[in-house]
This record gives C-alpha cells, sequence and structure tokens, in this order.
C-alpha cells in the first residue's frame, strides 16, 4: 500500500513537471526554449518510467483516489498492466519526438513558446487518458488532448490551408465526443456512477456500439478515418509521429478499457469489430497506394495498421465469445504486440519523412528522386521503417504480424462451420493487405530516394548550395527507433515480454506464451542476417581483382533518358490499381494526345475516398441544407437578439413556477 | 538432404526446362549443365553498374539470394508451429530488394518491370496462405512438416484437396518464376516482359545470384509440391521435379504469352482454387467434424470448445451442407469449374 502510495506520487510529479516545463521555456530565450522544454520533459519522462516500468514488469496495480471536493468527488487514478503499457509508449515516443524537434522546428524561426506549451499539455493528457477511472474527468482530459493536438496542428497558422484543416480535425474529434457522450450518459443511467469501476457487466451492446465510434473516430477506423490523411501533412513531423504513433492508440485504449468490463463479448460485437479491421486494414493501404504525398501517404497506413490491430482484437473477442482461449490470448497479444510495433516504426516513417521534408521543403513524392546519395542516413532509416512497416524479417514489424496468423490459425481449430469460412477469408484478406503494404512502401522509398531527382529545386537549399543529411539531433532519435526496430525482430522473445501482463489483464488463465516459437524465429532471422553477411562477402572476394566499370543505365539503346522518363509513384501503382478500381475513385484532366504534331498538353489525376465522398460529403451538404434555413436568426439586429433572451427568460420563469 | 539438393539442383531445373523446350521445337539443344557453366562464368567477370545507382543496387540481388535459401531451409530443415507464414514473408523481402533495386537505375524498363512483378504476383501470397491454412485446419497442424504427413490419399475430398493444392502451387510456379504464360524468359528487350526486364542493369556476379535465386524461387515450389506429393522418398522428388520442369518445358513451347490486360485474371484462377480448396476443407471438417480432436498446440491440452454450440450448428447446418455434398457430384462439379475457368482464361486471354 505504501509503495502504491509512493508510486503514485512520482506518477503525478511526471505529470505536473510536464506541465511545468511547457511553462518554464515561455520565461527564456527563444534559442534556449527547445533545450529547457526537452530538459525538464526529460526528467519528467525519466520520473514517470519508474512506476510505469515496475507496474508493467513486476505485473502491480497503484492505485490512488484524489478527492475534488463536491465538484466531480473522488477520481481514481489506476496504474495497472494494461495503462502502464500505454504510458510506457507514450513516454517513451513522445521524448523522442521532443528531442527530435529541437533540430526541426530550428529553420521554421517561430516564436516557440505556444508550440511547447500545448506539447506540456498534450502529453500529460494522453497520460492522463489511459489511467483515469472517472467518466467526466476522462472526458476532461480527452478534449484537453483533443484541444492541445489541435493547437499543436496549428504550427505553420499563416496558411489558410492548416487552419481549415486544424478546424476539421476539431469538429471531427467533437463528433467522436458526442459518441463518447451518449455512450457514457447511457452507462451513467444503468449505473448511476462515474467510476469505470462500476461499469462491470452493464456495457450493452448498444453502449459498446456508441462507444466503439466514439474511439473509433480517434484511432481513425474506416469510416472515421477522413480526418487522418488532412492532419497529417499539415503538422510538423514530430507531432505526426506523436499523433499517429501513440495518440491515435487512445482510441484503442478506450475500447480495451471497456472491453474489460465485459465478461464475453457477443458475437454480434466480435464480428462487427473484426469486420471493422478488415475494412480499415483494406482500405486504408489502398488509399496509401494511391497517394503521392509522403505523409499522407502513411497516414493511410496508419488507418491499416489500426485495422490491423482491430482484426487481431476481432480475433480476441471471438476467442472468448467461442471459449477458444489460445485464440483469445493469441489475439490480445496481437494487439499489444503490434500497438508496441507500430509506435515504433510509424514515428520511425515520419520523422524520417520529416528529415526529407526539411531539407527538400516538398512533400510530393513526383518531384524527389535520388535523394539516397545527398541523405544516405535519412534513407537507410526510412528503408528499414519500410521494412518493418512491410512485415518483413528480421525487423519487428514481422512479430506483430506472424500473432495475428498465430490467433488465426488457432481459431480455425474451433469447432464451428460459420467461423471457419470466415477465419480463411480474413487470413487470405491480410496476405493481400501484406502485398498491398509491400507495393506502398517499394513505392513510395524508390520515388524519393531512388533513381535520379526529378527536380532541381528540390535538391537546394535556400541559398543555391546543394542539401547534405540532416543534422544529428534529427537522426539519432530516428536511429533509436531503428534499433529497437531491429531488435525486437531479432530477439523477440524477450522484448515481447513487455506486453505479456497487459494481455493477461483480458484472461482468465494466463497466457502461455509461445517463447519456443519465437525463440526459432530469432534463430531464423539471425540465420538470415548471417547468410546475407556471407553472401556478401563472398560476393566481395568474387570481384576482387575484377573490373567495376561505371556507366550510364542502359536505355535499351536509347541514348539520353532523362529524369521524366522514370516510372513516377503514379505510374508504379497503376497497373495494380488498374484492377481495384470500384474501390475509389479517380478524376483525370487529360485531353490527350491529338493530330500529327501534337499540342502541348497536361495531365492530371486525383484520387476520391469514397468514404468522403458518398458518406461525409453528403453528411455536411444536408447539415448546410438544414443550417441555411435558419440563418435568419443570426440577423445582425441588437434588438432581436435582446428579444431571443427575453423569451429565454420567460420560458425559464414559466418553467420554474410551473413545478 | 532435400536442402542440399535444393541448393544444387536449381540450374539443373533450368537446364532441364530449356532442353524440353529445344528439343519440342525440333532443336538439339544445349546441354542440360548448360545453366552451371553459365553461372561459373558470370562469377567470373566483372561488373557494370550504373552511374544513378546507390548501394542498393549492390546488395539487392544477394539479399534476393539468402533470402531465397533461407526459404528453402524453412521448407526442408527448420519446422516449427507457423514456420509457413515465415517462409511466405522471407519470400516477400527478396521481392522487396529485388523491386528496389530495380528502382534503383532509374530507368523507365526496369521501373515497368519492377511495377508490373509487384501488381502481377500481390495474388500469389493470399492464395498461399489461403491453400495452407485450409489444409492446416482439417489436420490441426500448423508447420510444414506435420503438414505433408497428414496429407494422404485415402478419401475422395482429400484427393481432390491434394490435386486442386498441386495445380494452384504449379501455376504459383509459372506466375513466381516468371515463365509463359505470365512472363517470357527468353525475351530480353520487349517492353513485354516482367522479370528480365528488372535485371536488366545487373551483370556479372549480381546476374549470376539473381539467375541463381530465381532457379531456386522455382525448385522450392517445386519441392513444396513434391512434398505434397512424396513427402519421404527420395526418388519420388527427383521424379516429380523432372516432370514439372518438362511440363514448365511443354507449356513454354506450346503457348503464348498472355496479354498483359489478362494476368491479372489469370492469377485470379490461384485464388478461385484457394477458395475451392477451402471449400473442400470445410466440408471435410464437417465430415470429421465430430471424430476430429483438437489441440492446443503449445501444451498438447485439448482446446475447451464450447460443446453445445457446435451442437447448434450442427442441427442447423445439414441441409445446406447434404446439399453440396453427395460426393461424387461435388467431386465431378468442383473438378469441372477448375477446368473450365482455366481453359475459359487461357484460350480467351491469348493473343
Amino acid at each position: 500500500m505504501k509503495e502504491a502510495k509512493q508510486m503514485m506520487i512520482i506518477f503525478f510529479t511526471s505529470i505536473i513537471l510536464f506541465v511545468f516545463s511547457g511553462l518554464a521555456q515561455i520565461l527564456f530565450k527563444e534559442k534556449y526554449k527547445a533545450i529547457i522544454f526537452t530538459l525538464f520533459s526529460g526528467l519528467a519522462t525519466v520520473l514517470g518510467l519508474i512506476p510505469t516500468t515496475i507496474a508493467l514488469f513486476q505485473n502491480k496495480t497503484f492505485f490512488n483516489t484524489v478527492n475534488f471536493n463536491g465538484l466531480i468527488g473522488n477520481v481514481d487514478f489506476v496504474l495497472d498492466p494494461l495503462s502502464a503499457f500505454f504510458v510506457l509508449v507514450i513516454l517513451v515516443i513522445s521524448f523522442l519526438a521532443i528531442i527530435y524537434s529541437r533540430k526541426y522546428l530550428e529553420p521554421y524561426n517561430k516564436k516557440l513558446s505556444a508550440h511547447y506549451f500545448f506539447l506540456g499539455l498534450f502529453i500529460p493528457a494522453m497520460i492522463l487518458v489511459v489511467t483515469v477511472q472517472n467518466i467526466l474527468f476522462f472526458l476532461i482530459c480527452w478534449e484537453i488532448m483533443s484541444l492541445s493536438s489541435f493547437f499543436l496542428l496549428l504550427f505553420d497558422s499563416e496558411k489558410k490551408e492548416v487552419r481549415q484543416t486544424a478546424i476539421n480535425y476539431l469538429i471531427t474529434m467533437q463528433i467522436g465526443v458526442l459518441f463518447l457522450f451518449i455512450g457514457f450518459i447511457l452507462l451513467n443511467l444503468n449505473t448511476g456512477s462515474l467510476d469505470f469501476a462500476s461499469f462491470q457487466g452493464h456495457i450493452s451492446n448498444t453502449i459498446f456500439i456508441f462507444l466503439l465510434a466514439g474511439f473509433g473516430i480517434k484511432a481513425g477506423f474506416v469510416p472515421f478515418h477522413t480526418w487522418l490523411p488532412k492532419a497529417h501533412p499539415i503538422a510538423p513531423s514530430h507531432i505526426s509521429a506523436v499523433m499517429s504513433g501513440v495518440m491515435i492508440k487512445t482510441g484503442i485504449y478506450g475500447i480495451l478499457r471497456m472491453l474489460t468490463f465485459i465478461e464475453s463479448p457477443s458475437l454480434l460485437l466480435s464480428y462487427l469489430v473484426l469486420f471493422i479491421g478488415v475494412a480499415s486494414a483494406f482500405f486504408g493501404i489502398l488509399y496509401a497506394i494511391t497517394q503521392r504525398d509522403y505523409k499522407r501517404m502513411l497516414a493511410y497506413s496508419s488507418i491499416e495498421n489500426i485495422g490491423l490491430i482491430t482484426i487481431s482484437l476481432g480475433f480476441a473477442m471471438l476467442g472468448s465469445s467461442y471459449h477458444n482461449h489460445l485464440m483469445a490470448g493469441l489475439g490480445f497479444l496481437g494487439v499489444f504486440a503490434h500497438i508496441l510495433n507500430h509506435s515504433i516504426f510509424k514515428p520511425l516513417l515520419f520523422l524520417s519523412a520529416g528529415s526529407v521534408l526539411s531539407k527538400t521543403h516538398t512533400a510530393d513524392s513526383e518531384h524527389l528522386g535520388g535523394l539516397i546519395k545527398t541523405m544516405p542516413y535519412t534513407a537507410s532509416l526510412f528503408l528499414i521503417g519500410s521494412l518493418a512497416i512491410s512485415a518483413l524479417p528480421p525487423f519487428n514489424g514481422f512479430i506483430s504480424e506472424f500473432f495475428i496468423y498465430l490467433a488465426m490459425l488457432n481459431g480455425i481449430s474451433t469447432d464451428n462451420h460459420f467461423l471457419f469460412p470466415i477465419l480463411i477469408i480474413s487470413i487470405g484478406v491480410l496476405a493481400f493487405v501484406g502485398a498491398m503494404v509491400l507495393i506502398a512502401f517499394t513505392n513510395m522509398f524508390s520515388s524519393i530516394f531512388l533513381g535520379k531527382s526529378r527536380s532541381e529545386k528540390a535538391l537546394k537549399t535556400e541559398q543555391g548550395s546543394p542539401i547534405s543529411d540532416s543534422a544529428l539531433g534529427m537522426l539519432i532519435p530516428i536511429g533509436i527507433l531503428a534499433v529497437f526496430s531491429l531488435l525486437i525482430g531479432l530477439f523477440p522473445q524477450y522484448f515481447m515480454q513487455i506486453v505479456i501482463n497487459s494481455v493477461n489483464t483480458f484472461l482468465t488463465t494466463p497466457l502461455n506464451f509461445p517463447t519456443q516459437i519465437l525463440s526459432n524465429i530469432s534463430m531464423f532471422n539471425l540465420a538470415l542476417l548471417i547468410t546475407i553477411g556471407v553472401i556478401l562477402l563472398v560476393r566481395k572476394l568474387l570481384l576482387k581483382n575484377k573490373t567495376v566499370t561505371i556507366h550510364k543505365t542502359w536505355a535499351c539503346g536509347y541514348d539520353k533518358p532523362n529524369s521524366k522518363m522514370q516510372y513516377s509513384n503514379y505510374s508504379f501503382s497503376r497497373p495494380f490499381l488498374g484492377f481495384l478500381t470500384p474501390f475509389f475513385i479517380r478524376e483525370l484532366d487529360f485531353k490527350g494526345i491529338k493530330e500529327l504534331f501534337p499540342k502541348a498538353t497536361h495531365f492530371k489525376s486525383k484520387t476520391i475516398d469514397i468514404f468522403e465522398y458518398y458518406l461525409i460529403r453528403p453528411i455536411i451538404n444536408f447539415d448546410k441544407f438544414i443550417i441555411q434555413k435558419f440563418y435568419w436568426v443570426q440577423s445582425g439586429n441588437v434588438q432581436k437578439y435582446l428579444l431571443y433572451g427575453l423569451i429565454f427568460l420567460l420560458l425559464v420563469i414559466i418553467w420554474v413556477v410551473r413545478k | 538432404m532435400r536442402f542440399l539438393l535444393l541448393l544444387i539442383l536449381p540450374f539443373l531445373f533450368t537446364g532441364l526446362i530449356n532442353k524440353t523446350k529445344a528439343l519440342v521445337s525440333g532443336r538439339k539443344g544445349a546441354s542440360v549443365f548448360q545453366p552451371y557453366f553459365d553461372f561459373i562464368k558470370l562469377l567470373k567477370k566483372g561488373i557494370v553498374i550504373s552511374e544513378t545507382t546507390s548501394f542498393i543496387f549492390q546488395i539487392a540481388p544477394s539479399i534476393n539470394l539468402a533470402c531465397m535459401i533461407l526459404a528453402g531451409l524453412l521448407l526442408c530443415v527448420f519446422h516449427f508451429e507457423g514456420d509457413f507464414i515465415l517462409f511466405a514473408y522471407v519470400l516477400a523481402l527478396g521481392k522487396f530488394f529485388t523491386v528496389i533495386g530495380a528502382m534503383d537505375t532509374g530507368s523507365s524498363f526496369e521501373g515497368m518491370g519492377a511495377s508490373r512483378e509487384v501488381s502481377y504476383t500481390s495474388l500469389v501470397e493470399p492464395a498461399f496462405f489461403i491453400i495452407i491454412s485450409s489444409i492446416c485446419a482439417i489436420g490441426h497442424v500448423y508447420s510444414f512438416d506435420s503438414l505433408f504427413k497428414i496429407l494422404s490419399f485415402n478419401h475422395m475430398t482429400w484427393v481432390l484437396i491434394v490435386i486442386l493444392s498441386v495445380v494452384a502451387l504449379f501455376l504459383m510456379i509459372l506466375v513466381e518464376g516468371s515463365r509463359t504464360p505470365v512472363d517470357d524468359p527468353t525475351t530480353h528487350l520487349e517492353l513485354t516482359m516482367i522479370h528480365e526486364v528488372m535485371v536488366l542493369d545487373n551483370s556479372g556476379v549480381d546476374l549470376g545470384f539473381i539467375f541463381y535465386a530465381n532457379a531456386l524461387k522455382m525448385l522450392i515450389f517445386t519441392t513444396l509440391i513434391a512434398s505434397i506429393l512424396t513427402p519421404h522418398s527420395l526418388w519420388g522428388y527427383m521424379v516429380v521435379l523432372f516432370i514439372i520442369a518438362v511440363l514448365i518445358g511443354i507449356i513454354e513451347s506450346i503457348t503464348a504469352r498472355l496479354r498483359l490486360t489478362h494476368i491479372i485474371e489469370y492469377t485470379f484462377i490461384l485464388i478461385t482454387l484457394a477458395l475451392m480448396v477451402m471449400a473442400l476443407a470445410l466440408l471435410t471438417m464437417y465430415e470429421t467434424g465430430a471424430k476430429g480432436r483438437k489441440y492446443d498446440y503449445f501444451s498438447n491440452l485439448p482446446c475447451a470448445t464450447s460443446p453445445s454450440f457446435s451442437v447448434a450448428k450442427a442441427r442447423r447446418l445439414p441441409v445446406a451442407v447434404h446439399l453440396l455434398t453427395s460426393e461424387t457430384d461435388t467431386t465431378a462439379k468442383l473438378g469441372k469449374a477448375v477446368f473450365s475457368s482455366y481453359a475459359g482464361v487461357s484460350s480467351g486471354g491469348m493473343i
């Protein structure tokens, strides 16, 4: 008990220190703000890690009740393995992003006070969201998280596009909160309590679906995903990394926390979650392939990864519904492993994309190319991220996908003739999604880093000198993530122990951790690296004393190939997308080449998200239509407004008197 | 033992294909060992590197080769639960590097090849997973070695499953190994090819590695077929290998390459076959469902399944399944469907 109290004190100190570091940097000169913020938040991170790691690794639950007299009453804060896992991810990834931000924000020459102030609110808000156990306080923290991230998005606020998108983000988040409100109010009506602890057994299907929608908007489930690809391109890269790597997972946390209050989820919910997961994974990666803006593409790929996490969650829920414990266990293992892995490789990709962006000032991959020669470190790090996200051994992405496949294979042995084809088809879809991720990332990596440069401008700094690789201050945080990515892939049997206690909170009997299988994979991955090393060595020996000629790329006899003749991002994905046309809309603006001596022509293509086109746009149009009818209310006439006030007062008086 | 053969034989395999093609077209043809001599010669040569390329171009062929060797290792020696997942992803790693190696040259031709390669092989992986996991489901096994053990020929549905799987795997060889009718390995400077154009700029050692890796890939899929048909006998393995090489040679001699727009349709056959295997597996599960024992594969304890649920399902299902079953009928229908879909596409899709 005493330990719990001490731990919670350390925990709260860490949170206060984050807010304090956001305030403290305001007092310092522009030059020192980043350093001061990094120092204080670093201290806060270290402090926060102490109780977190103890809770997570020793499987302990730290509990503290804070009394807000009268206003809210008692509010519980809990650091159990489930919360601690999320806190760990939030702390580590946010801190790496903060280190990165110093060098990244330097060239902007802007006032940084506001940015760091809101960052100092954003991180503790996320941490509180995953620890607090009270509806009201949860929603308050949830709102602080949404609002502070809204202000963080507004870093480039002079641009109209940035302001519009940020407002769009804010509205989407408010709609999400609306769903949460409905869900929580229904819960409150059932239980009469604001405490999460009283929910046990009270979450009906309807309530869960409302909460699923509310949390799903934050997480980016299809069809609620439309804010993600808009918000990420405008956000500073380290904010994208935190938002995509960590913040959207708070939505998943919400769903998981609600699941702990459900004894055995109904079949309807399980299949619904599985279906949402499959749709998110498929559409997420399909739209990722169609993008040429690399940050937007990474945002879509986040949707795909959230989809994979949700697929795994669907299997876990199906496992509990059908009382197949192993399937449930492996499903939850897949959920946590993929959350962990995604929060490593997605920030890795976003930060290295930011490194490219800060040098070339363009997010359009069709204007890049050949950057591997000028930015070799960034290119290698992006390559590692691409390999990891494509779930290729020996990197970490493979491990979590492996768990998802294992959960599925184990589900097959459930003696159920409805589940069987569903699972097999999910395996097929998952494998197809895997192939699509490979297409998306080979495409993006090659069009940014390989071949020849497509635009001279991208290769020069503002002063006109050729660009070089990013500063170490930016490369080191990315490098740390890359090392983790490789280490988890090489030694999954040790690293996956991180999630085991969190997984067990969902299971009645502890999961039999597949150590043997993982050490086999580990051995295989080491063998893979060694074989690659040996073959490269053999190649080097064979090439000794041989002539190595440098020559132009062979263009089948054509003498003057230029950079515009390369396969571009668009043309690379064209054959594949050709047979998936029903799933997306592509507007082409191309008159074609006519006559014998054709005049100059142009080609423009735009990919439209079908969910935005068929679902979101009609809703907005309908909304506009309704609201138009009430324009007359807001006439600008002061007398009229006074009249409204009077009428309102009258109504209130009548209502009071009636009682 | 099979693994050693797998490492030694790839070029004999391609040699056999080439010899068959030569014999069918009435030529005498080169010796079946010719690819070995080519390989050794390539290893002795220096290399030409494009000025556009980076280190990716130089490491890609070696990594690809390492992936193929290790995929072979997984298939023949190193077995554990879920090894076929790793198998598929190691092959994908090889593909990843081949593709970015091609893109590194900045050539329009190689970009074209890379783009086509990833597009046309995108359906191979799903088909592979559906087939293998369907078979796994029936026997409740999760690794290659136990998978080969449970396949038997004592039951009509089993025979059908084996036939369909083997046909699907054979089509996979043609797609993954870039053979006719998907790709034409003999053309080098046509805009129509897929794999060959990806390696246009490679030379010397690298080209040798690429030839070796590609032949190895075909042989790996062949070994998979052989392991399904004759899991134990070494002579059986050689015979299957010989038959498949000759078959590929004959197909290449008598059919033309498909038009590019039809290749996707061709790869959809794979998915169709895979779904048929799944349907058959469901049938088998239904038949043996009552007797089937389920094991937790970590601890060999029976899995807890809800008995009430399966009973309820069993009562509801019979009509639907009996409509499908009446064994011989299904067999004939499915067989017809396979052949008509295959024949339909291959005849309709030719140039």
